[in-house]
């Protein structure tokens, strides 16, 4: 065997095992699941096609537009939320605008550690007529009989999941921002500052600027990830009470493996993926604008 | 000046105080709940337990089967995030040291892949696992676990072995070692700190994986802590003193977990939003 062959076999057996599996387990079920969307296929028995049916009958569906509501509501308290709340604590940590930031920044990234499931079992118990919250709002009123009805209006259900959210991912993105901010160059900051450029010139002129492209990625986490919401949303509510706190994935969820509506449920997964590609693209658009406003 | 910059510490420091109230406070609540039987669970929410009362954890630990859990989860973690790592290590080594015209083409179609959700392949997936036979076994959830770790792992190890000068394995390569020798001789001892990451942070996610265990398995004997504990939700157990011990045991571990391993976790994180 020649060296350069040996050096190709040697490329595609460190690729192989990686590859084999990427391309059966996600990129084989893709294209699958594409086919699939436009049948409808229950389990068993020949898929039979049926075009855009499937498609047609999801975006008519009111309890689908209430679960789309619900995840543009997560991808709005992602994108406008978490991520300024992570970075303006980010930047006083970066700043040294408080002591013992080590000691804060362990504390507020640590619910990144826990399992979804666990986070929405124990806020279940904190938002329940047990629960802590409603323990001390009975405490400060004084009416012993109140109790959280919040769960039962179909427009606000989902907000106590929204503060869920918030509270098991802003240290995430304070933790991103932060790793950011510190590769920044100080001395910029350093000659800005002996120039006289006050606090905030500094935030609008320079460290803002120079995290457009931070921002616009995390965004894109944020976004897809707002999408895939279901562990936490799933163990919580189940999209309950009355489909008011659903979200897409637990639509397909639902439709796929409690009625069998394996076609049904496959489109509802492509819109998923449409919808993430389409807002990536579109914030994409955005962020270059704003790239060159700076410049 | 010196005022304004006090206030502004000032209000700072409550935001952090704030934010670290809202985690601490919760975590004490389950915990300290997790001591006290039924009862007094809902009749006192906020008070101290009187005694420690255990009898929760063991009930929750045989009752709900967690023991069983623990050891699946203990499996899938270990198993597939070694797996993961070793083969984004490898598949990082070939895309960025050989220089082929389809490393270009391999690392896109990874990059895409960080876009797919679990949700989009769900069912085809089930439809295949259960035609293959390998539904409710252990391989048939380690495989998508490893498969779906891959692209941002394989992106992780390739930026981080692009920066590791060609110079040492083209001199081995001169000694006549083989390339196999140099990615297990050379690249990987080079590549620890990165490998750590990888590992600590694949390790996370796979351990707090739930649709994929949830959907894939319907056997006790192979479904892991995260959907073990789901199931004190619903019919289960009315007993919330046993559902906060299920909490708490779920919890605990990671906690310690995260204070040993913090920096690294968020290495992880940081490392993908990082721009090249």
């Amino acid at each position: 065997m020649t060296f350069s062959q040996q050096k190709r076999m040697s490329y595609y057996a460190f690729l192989a095992p990686g590859l084999l599996l990427f391309a059966s387990i996600i990129i084989f079920p893709v294209a699958y699941s594409l086919t699939l969307s436009f049948t409808s296929f229950g389990g068993y028995g020949t898929p039979k096609f049926i075009g855009l049916a499937n498609y047609a009958k999801i975006i008519s569906d009111e309890v689908f537009l209430h679960s789309l509501r619900n995840n543009l509501l997560i991808v709005a308290i992602s994108v406008f939320g978490q991520i300024p709340l992570g970075f303006l604590l980010a930047y006083l940590l970066h700043r040294k605008m408080v002591r013992n930031g080590n000691f804060y920044q362990t504390m507020i990234f640590l619910p990144i550690t826990i399992s979804p499931v666990v986070v929405a079992l124990l806020w279940n118990q904190i938002f329940s007529s047990s629960g802590m919250v409603v323990a001390i709002i009975r405490r400060l009123t004084g009416e012993n009989q109140y109790v959280m009805r919040i769960f039962e209006d179909k427009q606000l259900a989902i907000v106590p999941i929204l503060f869920v959210l918030l509270w098991m991912h802003t240290g995430t993105y304070m933790i991103i921002f932060y790793a950011n901010l510190q590769k920044m160059t100080p001395s910029l900051l350093e000659a800005a500052q002996i120039d006289g450029a006050s606090e905030s010139q500094m935030m609008m002129r320079i460290i803002l600027p120079s995290m457009v492209g931070t921002i616009a990625t995390t965004a894109i986490f944020a976004i897809s990830g707002s999408l895939k919401a279901f562990d936490l949303i799933y163990a919580m509510t189940g999209g309950g009470p009355a489909h008011y706190t659903e979200v897409i994935a637990i639509y397909m969820y639902i439709n796929t493996f409690k009625y069998y509506k394996y076609g049904f449920g496959s489109a509802a997964s492509m819109i998923i993926v449409l919808l993430a590609v389409g807002l990536i693209l579109l914030l994409q658009y955005i962020s270059r604008k704003f790239e060159r406003r700076f410049e | 000046m010196r005022k304004r910059l006090t206030l502004a510490s000032v209000l700072s420091s409550m935001l952090m105080i704030t934010f670290t109230l809202l985690t601490i406070i919760p975590l004490t609540w389950m915990i300290l709940s997790a001591f006290k039987p039924h009862a007094m669970i809902v009749r006192t929410p906020l008070a101290f337990p009187m005694s420690w009362y255990v009898d929760n954890f063991i009930l929750s630990w045989t009752q709900g089967h967690l023991g069983i859990y623990f050891i699946n989860s203990t499996i899938y973690s270990f198993v597939a995030t070694f797996l993961t790592v070793f083969f984004a290590l490898s598949s990082g080594y070939a895309l960025s040291k050989f220089s082929y015209k389809s490393s270009r083409v391999i690392s896109m179609v990874y990059t895409l892949g960080l876009l797919i959700t679990v949700h989009s392949v769900i069912v085809p997936l089930f439809i295949m696992e259960t035609k293959l036979g390998i539904s409710n076994t252990r391989i048939g959830v380690i495989l998508p676990y490893i498969a779906f770790g891959l692209p941002f792992q394989v992106f992780l190890a390739t930026t981080y072995i692009k920066g590791i000068p060609d110079a040492m394995q083209e001199s081995a390569i001169i000694d006549g070692a083989t390339f196999f020798q140099v990615f297990f001789k050379i690249l990987i001892p080079v590549a620890t700190p990165i490998i750590s990451t990888m590992f600590i942070y694949t390790f996370l996610g796979n351990w707090n994986e739930f649709i994929l265990v949830l959907t894939l398995t319907s056997d006790l004997s192979v479904r892991s802590l995260p959907v073990g504990i789901n199931s004190f939700a619903g019919g289960m157990s009315r007993d919330y003193g046993l559902q906060f011990a299920a909490l708490v045991i779920g919890t605990v571990p990671m906690i310690l977990f995260y204070l040993v391993f913090k920096d690294k976790i968020a290495q992880g994180f940081a490392a993908g939003a990082l721009k090249e």
